[in-house]
């Protein structure tokens, strides 16, 4: 996990850092391990930190060389994507930079971690807004647990740019100026906490260690808005032979802004018994923050504890066996995981 | 057939041959390109390099998508939606229901609206008509576009991976389906031409500044197209139910990377030979079963050498019937994979050939040749359809006769 947090290389934070600030940027860890210093200079921003993130998660598991690695980024590499922008269009079709073309191309972040590790195995961008981490996610657990592969890397990601941002500001989608991120879900305006990170997993066919969780059902549910999402939530967890009272957990998604955030509260009032968290306080809201959420679900099932400052309901430590994830992105892009200790 | 298969019942199309499947059959029967000069982009490459356009206006696109509002439509958005029209009519389908899904493909995305607009974006209080495209170059933009338009709900989602895109796409809606989480799937790709996407190749210098001759020693470069295609899998026991008759059927599939290079090939064909060997493998055929190859055959020195190799060396002596059917629609990109399986859809269903256009003299290093002239009358059954991009992503379809 590369984030706004403290968190690379271990499984839980090692700290919760407050900020007042929008958006809420990565803090670069050493990546020299996995990348050499002066190619790592010349790479954007989302490749080096995919490509840091991915090789870390490969070696965490134990992994020299997954069967497939899927990669799941709503945007790409936005600053490649810009640089031939600046080429083209604001300086009449000159002739772009090839490597700065070469980057834009929206699976770049997965072909550098195949080139990385000689991996000639399937290879897969899903670029689809606030499912774009669920899809690769989906994909990776049914070639896991219905298809046969023995391992796979599967990673979400998103680096914004300035320019992003700043073109990004009539959509109303993020909050303006800066905020405070740990009271962010006392906020009584639209707009979402905007930030960006990367969480790279490795599913595996059998558990590696004492450390593993079981990724039981993975669903994605476009909608155009939330409606429907409470039977829907409902028939996730009843498909898998449960009740929500078996879930000990429900980390769920507000992000800062106040009308979207209310879509979760029907869906929290199923789990009166479990312990209910927030994630993207931590992160800010990107189209693949749920990776982060996901890392956070693992992080609370593995070591007993989430950050008190994101946890909305019930005890901040437990044994967090049976963990629910629900995300929405924009009230349209539903995701569902289902983790099992 | 097994209830495991995965059919093909429906199926839509746009390119530079024409608006409908039919179109485009009549087009590569009549030995009719789509590639020419560039009429319609608004580029100082006009005169200098060829294109296969779509030959409609953004507006003419838009009155025959006929979407709710024609508000925020990217051209690349306007193309999918005419040919997931035309795939869903010939299925008899409504997109509506929460086992049909939409797995869509694009490279450029939006960018066709947002390049012509992009200094504005950063203006304090851009007008509507700017405005409306703000949110709209992200490639998933185009299909949850399409999702709204056709009502419908549950898995959506879009893939990019260069010039394998759709038939990726296809690759997932046709594992969906198998898995059972889906009975039917939308699966296709669009994309539009665009100044950013026709420079960005230039810069690779690897555009022929004439229309394309992939498989001549002669050859060139590509010349890029654009294109909307798409198509409706499904299981069988569904279309069994609904008493839908299948096309014809995805019946294997492989998807490899390269590992080599960001952009090239692998000079020995090996991540070729392998996705293709892997597709016809995963069919339950071996590579004597396939009897027609609709080759990835861009026209690229890299390309056409290493592909042809992986040819010979999966193949050895009796390298099937192949053709690029490039050399009508030009290299479209993410809608690329797709395009070529309605073309192979149609090869099988017409028992027909399609000519690689302007080929000459075979490459030195495999002499092979491919189909130069399109014809009916010749049974077609089991086809191998391939698509490799940049960054080495290398994928083959294996697509039978129902």
């Amino acid at each position: 996990m590369i984030g706004p947090q403290p968190g690379f290389d271990r499984d839980d934070l090692a700290g919760v850092m407050a900020y007042d600030a929008t958006p809420l940027l990565i803090t670069e860890p050493d990546l020299t391990r996995y990348i050499d210093p002066m190619r790592g200079r010349r790479m954007a921003r989302v490749a080096r930190t995919g490509l840091g993130c991915g090789l870390n998660a490969l070696e965490r598991a134990g992994v020299e060389r997954p069967e497939a690695i899927i990669v799941g980024t709503g945007l790409g590499c936005v600053e490649s994507t810009d640089r031939v922008f600046a080429s083209v269009l604001l300086r009449d079709e000159e002739m772009p930079s090839p490597s700065a073309f070469i980057q834009s191309t929206h699976n770049n972040v997965a072909g550098q971690l195949a080139l990385a590790v000689k991996c000639v195995g399937y290879n897969f961008t899903y670029l689809h807004r606030g499912l774009s981490f669920t899809s690769a996610l989906l994909d990776a657990w049914l070639q896991v647990g219905r298809e046969g592969a023995r391992n796979v890397l599967a990673g979400g990601l998103e680096v914004i740019t300035d320019e992003y941002f700043l073109t990004q500001r009539h959509t109303g989608i993020w909050k303006q100026g800066p905020v405070h991120n740990l009271s962010v879900l006392a906020s009584t305006s639209p707009g979402a906490l905007c930030g960006e990170g990367a969480a790279f997993f490795v599913l595996d066919s059998a558990p590696r260690s004492a450390d593993s969780v079981r990724i039981v059902d993975v669903d994605i549910a476009w909608r155009g808005t939330a409606d429907g999402i409470v039977p829907h939530v409902r028939a996730f967890i009843h498909r898998n032979g449960l009740v929500p009272g078996d879930i000990d957990l429900v980390v769920l998604g507000p992000n800062g802004d106040a009308v979207q955030d209310r879509a979760y509260d029907p869906v929290r009032a199923l789990f009166p018994q479990a312990t209910v968290s927030a994630f993207k306080p931590l992160c800010g809201e990107y189209y693949a923050a749920n990776a982060f959420g996901l890392w956070l679900c693992r992080s609370a099932m593995v070591t007993g504890g989430l950050p008190p400052e994101v946890v909305m309901q019930g005890p901040a430590r437990g044994e967090f066996r049976r963990v629910l994830l629900y995300d929405h992105y924009q009230l349209k892009d539903h995701s569902l995981v289902l983790l099992e200790r | 057939m097994s209830k495991d298969a995965v059919h093909i019942t429906g199926m839509g199309m746009v390119s530079a041959l024409g608006t409908g499947v039919a179109a485009n059959l009549d087009a590569l029967l009549a030995e009719r390109t789509g590639i020419g000069p560039i009429t319609r982009l608004a580029t100082r490459h006009r005169g200098a390099l060829p294109a296969a356009e779509v030959k409609l206006t953004d507006d003419e696109l838009g009155a025959l998508a006929a979407p709710a509002s024609t508000q925020g439509w990217t051209r690349t958005a306007l193309l999918g939606l005419v040919a997931v029209r035309e795939a869903l009519a010939q299925a008899g389908i409504d997109a509506r229901g929460e086992r049909t899904g939409l797995i869509s493909a694009t490279t450029a995305g939006g960018i066709d609206k947002s390049e012509g607009i992009y200094a504005r974006f950063f203006d304090d209080d851009p007008p509507e008509e700017v405005r409306q495209y703000i949110g709209t170059h992200d490639p998933g933009e185009h299909t949850e576009r399409i999702a709204r338009e056709l009502g419908m709900r549950g898995l959506i989602t879009t893939i990019s991976t260069a010039c394998s895109s759709s038939a990726n796409a296809i690759m997932t809606g046709a594992r969906l389906v198998r898995a059972g989480l889906l009975d039917t799937a939308i699966v296709g790709g669009a994309d539009a031409l665009c100044r950013f996407t026709l420079n960005g190749f230039n810069s690779l210098m690897i555009l022929d500044p004439r229309p394309c001759r992939p498989f001549d020693r002669d050859r060139a470069g590509l010349n890029l197209g654009e294109a909307g295609a798409y198509l409706v899998l499904e299981s069988a026991t569904s279309a069994r139910r609904r008493g839908a008759a299948p096309l014809a059927t995805v019946a294997g599939w492989a998807n490899t990377n390269e590992a080599f290079h960001a952009t090239a090939s692998a000079p020995d064909g090996e991540g070729a030979r392998t996705a293709m060997d892997r597709a016809i493998t995963s069919a339950g055929l071996r590579p004597q079963d396939i009897d027609h190859v609709n080759a990835h055959g861009t026209g690229t020195l890299n390309n056409d050498a290493s592909e042809g190799i992986a040819l010979r060396r999966l193949f050895g002596e009796n390298v099937p019937s192949f053709t690029s059917t490039k050399t009508f629609t030009g290299h479209t990109l993410g809608a690329a994979g797709a395009v070529e399986a309605v073309l192979s859809v149609l090869a099988i269903r017409h028992s027909a050939h399609f000519g690689t256009l302007r080929f000459g003299t075979p490459i030195a290093e495999t002499p092979l040749i491919p189909v130069t002239r399109s014809s009916t009358g010749k049974a077609v059954t089991r086809v191998l359809s391939n698509s490799f991009g940049f960054g080495g992503n290398n994928t083959s379809l294996v697509i039978t006769a129902a």
